[in-house]
């Protein structure tokens, strides 16, 4: 995907060399400048950069410092990308994270910059500073959500699960129908109930989670995974929960009746199984379905047995 | 009013050229380069400091927290608002929290406002001036001739519009006098400047009107001379008295009934 949109390179450029390079000021006679061409020059810059096409992204970078001038915020932070796309090991990785520190002296503000300083952070392993670099960026722009969705992520890595819903919570109170935060929070109480001791109440909170990002989005075969395992989950929880003692009624907790879970069971089983027949030659999916495959032949074993 | 079909009125064919020609040159040529004044005259809003950027995504958040409460369940909506409407009330959020209660300042003698306002003059400048030497150079050089007929008939009432400066009763409303040929280019232009400098010039009126009437929708969430304070306490009572429903109450049945229809 990146690589064929990189090999475009050569002919989006000369297309687009008119563009904001104006000899004369007649505007009429030149292609008209629209945002969107600047758009697409950080698109390709960074799909040059994962392509390995050091080049291309220099050119890019070239045009876009030529157009918006190098103390741009937007542009300083494509730049440092681009350096640390270029260090070769960790001494000049450190150089960068310098130059980012000497930049956010000068200017705290410039949130690019702040972003790519703590994502450097990340590939260092230095996750215990990237964490604090993000709560005091978030304290002074609490509606950041890339930054939410990031921290929620470092916090997952290091088993910090409820942090990291909070997260997650924050990112969909700006962006409340984001169907792949919802199953991604689905994900993660899924995982929290797999650790702590209110595996219950977590588990049909995962369902719910992922209740909605399927009624979001329709065939999301993400959520729909999620749904199943933790239908899965909360089935055998009932059973073995029937046996013993009631499940715990807190006030607020939100109660499934079994005959509901089963048939969400059923109907997740029935979506994965849809997807993985009718989807064999989505590429972009891949793995996503590999895993539905085998998450669907595991059901079918214990059912044999 | 005599019938308009024998009003005829030998004009001098030099008038065409001397002056229909030359007001519409001269209102283009203002017009591009009002363009590129005002281009020139922009100044780069000021950045603004970080405490007033938190000050300002903290109440846009609590603004989130109200409209989107939906989204999260009810224990984490209550500690959201717990928080942010005690922190709210305690002005944790405010950009000098000492002055927090003292009325505000004239927002004359805030430079930030000042900026602002200045802007906005230059704006009006770059566009009042150019209009007001136009005209006069109209006026005296070309007021009172009749310089074109329209080829098709108008009501009486376009008379007002159309022959400004010719104080005629039984003229047809169809000839067009110089001065309103400059009105009619003034406010008939627009799709020519479009096409010359672009979606987004500054040549075009009407974008400057717009932004005139709604100056805050650029990012800014407090006008000047707005106590935040007062944002702050306000957004904090909207929290209290909110009543939240959580959208995840009773998704199973209704993911089930969908699947069950679709």
């Amino acid at each position: 995907m990146a690589l064929s949109v990189s090999q475009q390179l050569q002919r989006f450029l000369r297309d687009n060399a008119a563009t904001g390079a104006l000899g004369y000021p007649i505007p009429f006679l030149s292609t008209p400048e629209s945002g969107d061409v600047w758009m697409e020059h950080e698109k390709l810059l960074v799909s040059c950069l994962r392509t390995g096409d050091d080049k291309g992204a220099f050119l890019c970078l070239e045009r876009l410092i030529g157009r918006f001038g190098a103390t741009n915020e937007r542009v300083m932070g494509l730049r440092g990308l681009y350096q640390e796309a270029l260090a070769e090991d960790e001494t000049a990785l450190k150089q960068v994270l310098r130059e980012y520190d000497d930049i956010l002296a000068g200017d705290v503000t410039n949130t690019p910059i702040a972003k790519r300083r703590i994502a450097l952070l990340c590939t260092l392993n230095r996750s215990s500073e990237a964490i604090e670099a993000l709560n005091e960026l978030l304290e002074s722009s609490p509606t950041d959500i890339e930054a939410w969705a990031e921290l929620a992520d470092l916090y997952a890595a290091r088993g910090l699960f409820s942090q990291a819903i909070f997260c997650l919570e924050e990112v969909l109170l700006v962006a409340p129908n984001a169907w792949n935060v919802h199953a991604r929070l689905g994900e993660l109480l899924y995982i929290l109930g797999s650790t702590g001791n209110n595996v219950h109440q977590a588990t049909v909170d995962a369902i719910g989670r992922f209740c909605r990002s399927v009624e979001l989005c329709n065939d999301y075969l993400r959520g729909y995974y999620g749904l199943k395992m933790a239908s899965d989950r909360l089935l055998s929880l009932l059973d073995s929960g029937s046996r013993q003692t009631q499940a715990p009624h807190n006030a607020e907790g939100r109660q499934l009746s079994v005959q509901c879970v089963r048939q969400l069971n059923e109907q997740a089983t029935l979506k994965l199984a849809e997807a993985t027949r009718d989807r064999t030659g989505d590429e972009q999916n891949r793995n996503e379905l590999v895993a539905a495959t085998r998450l669907l032949s595991k059901g079918d074993e214990t059912r044999v047995r | 009013m005599s019938d308009p079909a024998m009003q005829t009125i030998h004009r001098d064919p030099a008038l065409f050229y001397w002056i229909l020609i030359p007001i519409t040159i001269v209102m283009i040529l203002t017009g591009v380069l009002r363009h590129y004044a005002t281009v020139l005259l922009a100044t780069t809003p000021k950045k603004l400091t970080l405490p007033a950027l938190r000050e300002q995504r903290s109440l846009l958040r609590g603004i989130n927290l109200r409209n989107n409460s939906s989204a999260i369940s009810t224990s984490s909506f209550n500690t959201r608002r717990d928080y942010l409407v005690s922190a709210y009330k305690d002005g944790t959020f405010l950009k000098d929290p000492e002055n927090r209660g003292k009325p505000q300042g004239n927002p004359m003698t805030d430079p930030a406002a000042m900026e602002g306002m200045m802007g906005m003059m230059k704006g009006n400048m770059a566009m009042m001036i150019p209009q007001t030497v136009i005209m006069s150079w109209i006026n005296a050089f070309f007021a009172g001739f009749v310089i074109m007929k329209l080829p098709f008939p108008l009501t009486i009432r376009f008379k007002s519009m159309l022959q400004s400066g010719v104080m005629t009763r039984d003229l047809d409303v169809r000839w067009v006098s110089s001065l309103s040929w400059y009105f009619l280019n003034l406010f008939g232009l627009q799709s020519v400047f479009i096409f010359i400098l672009g979606n987004d010039n500054a040549a075009n009126q009407m974008a400057q009107q717009m932004s005139q009437m709604n100056p805050s929708a650029a990012g800014q969430m407090f006008q000047p001379g707005q106590d935040p304070d007062k944002a702050f306490l306000n957004e904090a009572e909207n929290l209290e008295v909110l009543e939240h429903e959580c959208i995840l109450n009773g998704v199973e049945e209704r993911l089930l009934a969908s699947l069950k229809a679709g």
